[in-house]
């Protein structure tokens, strides 16, 4: 090369040199910065590698597709109390709440109307990254804990489960849920008049609706359905035990029975049948055929054009006939006494489902006379004449009326449920 | 005829002028005489008649004689009266003053009693005043006066009249029950009782204890009075009845009262109305509320108010005091049983004896 080739090429080369020094020390600091990043990376991993060592107590294993079949006991939230204290047990539960703090994570854990208080604290059986992992659980996925029961001294009002609470030793998510779910539980047990009060936010009957397998996860709607399976199974068991036999009628009939409520048509093959209005016709003919006493439980369709709270197009209906010897007061009283069991049945035996329900829609006990107060048409009347209503002898109840009487019959008698026998014949 | 040359024509009244024309014709006439002797002026042939006789009256004052016939009797029916003779008319209204004046005496008497009463208020009331005032003497409170159910319970609306009552299973109005069961003597009673959802567990007596139920108690029309006993956890005892007119009343003694005043009605008698309320209440918060002392003050008490004349006011009003003794003697057998029992020829014990406890009192004062 030339001196001055080269004197020219220094020359480019030291043009060339300060851009490229600019360039190789901006991508110089990158590589640094880079550098950085890659050896703190290395250095946390090496660390949690390092601390680690719960890795095998926490995760998310593979969907349980009936690969092995483990000897394990499952404990149901319910039955967590004080008599399990110092118990290491087993658990599947929906994850309610994850809250971290620090160097702890506080999971509510819940199982159908129950639910309990679950730590993760860093110790010598979780480590940091193991509360991390928990608090990032999302809400409503379902998890396997196996953790200590622990009594507190403080009760936990949150909870059901008050006077204990789980310290987590492993835990594993069975089912992972999406981390932005359409509703919040929390939202939808809220009642109306709270939300509104505090700013926060309930949930809409629509929104309930579509997603209603979220929405039936709520205590309330538990226990509602809880409460509407005693009442049919108390239903039944107290007409058994009378001596009634259960009988299931047809529901797609030729013809419609009832004159009063409108029918819905079906197609039945090459013609058309009618949804059944009630089974009454078919309780009718076992009682022509010596059965003596029946009941049925089942759906009852009316073609009811009426959005009031009175009124449904398909119900489940509680049917009962019977014969009586000389009196239909034979059959009021056993009806009656029917009733009042099924009060009773709930009032002792579905009081958490009960209080469950009033949390959301709060509402005044029920209250019932044993044996059930039985008024005449005679005193009603005269009870609504005191309180200035008129109205004629021979003149049914309207709905006002009808519910003015209750208030009456309420304030005089405490009950909720009487009978109003001898209506004027029309 | 000689033509009288005067002719005279008036628009006077015709009668006087007639009258006049007839005295100067009358006087014309004869006075021809006077003129014929000379010769008569004038002759006017007369307008009018003959005479008239005017009819003038000649009597001023016309008045029946005052002497007059007694013979003429037939007609009139009254006679005269005979020296002391009164008349029978006369007679009764003497009569009816004497009554007016009577009656104004007694009020000007009744009226200086309460004035007196008034104006001295430390002035006992006079007694002989008072009970001629009252018109139910107080041997007769006892379950012979008078009572209209319309007139204590209002307007009959052609429905059963229903008694309400609320009673605690934990304490048993006994009281109540004798009550009851002297209603039902006295009326048709349809008793029901019922189990209200705020108590559980009721003892079976305690549902059975207004007697078996009536054949009848399908019919509510039948019967005049209704009395509902619901067992309920109530505080104090409580009853109702008209719910628009009238307020709950509650404790024992007061629907006591209430029920009391449907057999019979409340002596008039201020005096007595008061003694027997004071010992009700002394039965009810003394006797069976009260600390033994209070007890036993009670019992002395009564047995000095039983110790006088039977008739005493203490007598009239059986039911609270009995089921008050009977109340404390299920709860304080021991130390009251002497009290009661001490003295043979004592009026309580004599008392208690005599007046046989019901079915009622019987099971609860005793046997548990």
């Amino acid at each position: 090369m030339t001196k001055d080739e080269v004197q020219g090429a220094t020359e480019e080369e030291q043009a060339q040199s300060k851009k490229g020094l600019k360039k190789q020390q901006k991508e110089a600091e990158k590589a640094a910065k880079k550098a950085e990043k890659q050896a703190k990376l290395a250095a946390d991993q090496q660390g949690s590698e390092e601390e680690d060592f719960a890795k095998d107590r926490y995760g998310v294993p593979p969907m349980v597709q009936s690969q092995q079949k483990l000897d394990r006991v499952l404990v149901r939230v319910e039955d967590l109390s004080p008599e399990k204290v110092d118990q290491l047990i087993w658990l599947r539960a929906r994850v309610h709440t994850s809250r971290a703090k620090g160097k702890q994570c506080f999971l509510v854990l819940r199982q159908q109307q129950f639910n309990v208080q679950a730590l993760v604290a860093v110790g010598d059986r979780a480590s940091k990254q193991m509360v991390k992992f928990a608090a990032n659980i999302t809400k409503e996925s379902i998890v396997d804990v196996e953790a200590s029961v622990r009594k507190v001294e403080q009760k936990i009002e949150s909870c059901t489960q008050q006077d204990v609470e789980l310290h987590i030793e492993r835990i594993f998510v069975i089912s992972q849920s999406e981390a932005r779910l359409p509703l919040q539980l929390e939202d939808a047990v809220r009642p109306d008049g709270e939300g509104e009060e505090e700013g926060r936010a309930t949930v809409n009957q629509d929104t309930k609706l579509d997603n209603r397998v979220i929405d039936l996860r709520t205590t309330t709607s538990q226990a509602i359905f809880r409460l509407q399976s005693g009442v049919c199974r108390l239903f039944r068991d107290t007409l058994t035990n009378k001596g009634f036999v259960e009988i299931q009628t047809p529901k797609i009939i030729s013809a419609a029975s009832e004159g009063g409520a409108n029918v819905f048509t079906v197609s039945y093959f090459k013609t058309s049948a009618y949804l059944a209005q009630s089974p009454q016709l078919y309780k009718q003919m076992c009682i022509c055929a010596d059965f003596d006493k029946v009941f049925c439980v089942g759906p009852v369709f009316r073609a009811e054009d009426s959005n009031t709270h009175r009124h449904l197009t398909e119900f489940v209906g509680l049917d009962i006939e019977m014969a009586f010897s000389y009196h239909y007061h034979e059959v009021i009283d056993s009806i009656t006494d029917t009733m009042v069991q099924i009060f009773k049945g709930l009032r002792d035996n579905f009081q958490t489902e009960i209080l469950t329900v009033n949390k959301q829609y709060p509402s005044e006990p029920f209250k019932f006379l044993e044996p059930t107060l039985r008024l005449e048409y005679t005193e009603a009347l005269a009870m609504l004449h005191q309180a200035g209503v008129e109205m004629g002898d021979e003149e049914d109840l309207s709905t006002p009326n009808e519910k003015l009487l209750g208030r009456l019959v309420k304030e005089k008698y405490d009950t909720d449920f009487y009978v109003l026998d001898k209506y004027p014949w029309l | 005829m000689k033509l009288n040359r005067w002719d005279v024509h008036c628009a006077f009244g015709i009668s006087a002028l007639t009258r006049i024309f007839c005295l100067i014709s009358s006087v014309l006439e004869p006075g021809e005489h006077l003129l014929s002797s000379n010769m008569s002026m004038y002759q006017v042939k007369p307008v009018c008649g003959s005479l008239l006789k005017p009819d003038l009256p000649t009597c001023m004052y016309t008045l029946p004689n005052i002497h007059g016939q007694q013979g003429n009797s037939d007609l009139c029916s009254e006679h005269a009266l005979q020296n002391g003779e009164v008349d029978p008319a006369v007679k009764a209204l003497e009569a009816r003053q004497d009554e007016i004046l009577r009656k104004l005496y007694e009020l000007k008497a009744a009226v200086d009693g309460l004035a007196k009463t008034v104006t001295t208020p430390d002035a006992d009331l006079d007694l002989t005043v008072s009970s001629s005032l009252s018109s139910q003497s107080p041997s007769s409170t006892t379950f012979t006066g008078v009572t209209n159910l319309d007139t204590l319970l209002g307007k009959d609306l052609g429905a059963l009249r229903d008694i309400v009552i609320n009673a605690n299973p934990a304490q048993p109005p006994l009281t109540l029950m004798v009550l009851h069961s002297v209603l039902c003597q006295r009326y048709r009673v349809l008793s029901t009782v019922h189990v209200h959802s705020s108590v559980s567990n009721v003892p079976p007596q305690l549902l059975s204890c207004l007697g078996p139920r009536h054949a009848d108690s399908y019919a509510r029309q039948m019967f005049q009075l209704g009395f509902t006993l619901i067992w309920k956890d109530v505080p104090k005892l409580q009853m109702k009845f008209s719910v628009q007119n009238m307020c709950p009343i509650e404790g024992e003694a007061n629907v006591a009262r209430f029920l009391f005043k449907l057999l019979s009605p409340y002596p008039s008698d201020a005096a007595l109305a008061t003694l027997v309320d004071s010992w009700v209440d002394m039965a009810f918060f003394q006797l069976a509320e009260g600390s033994a002392k209070e007890r036993a003050a009670v019992l002395r008490a009564l047995n000095s108010a039983l110790g006088r004349s039977p008739g005493s006011p203490g007598r009239s009003s059986p039911w609270p005091t009995w089921r008050a003794i009977a109340a404390c003697c299920r709860a304080a057998l021991p130390p009251l049983l002497p009290l009661m029992c001490s003295a043979g020829s004592s009026p309580v014990r004599t008392w208690a004896t005599s007046a046989r406890p019901s079915r009622f009192c019987s099971e609860w004062s005793w046997d548990t």
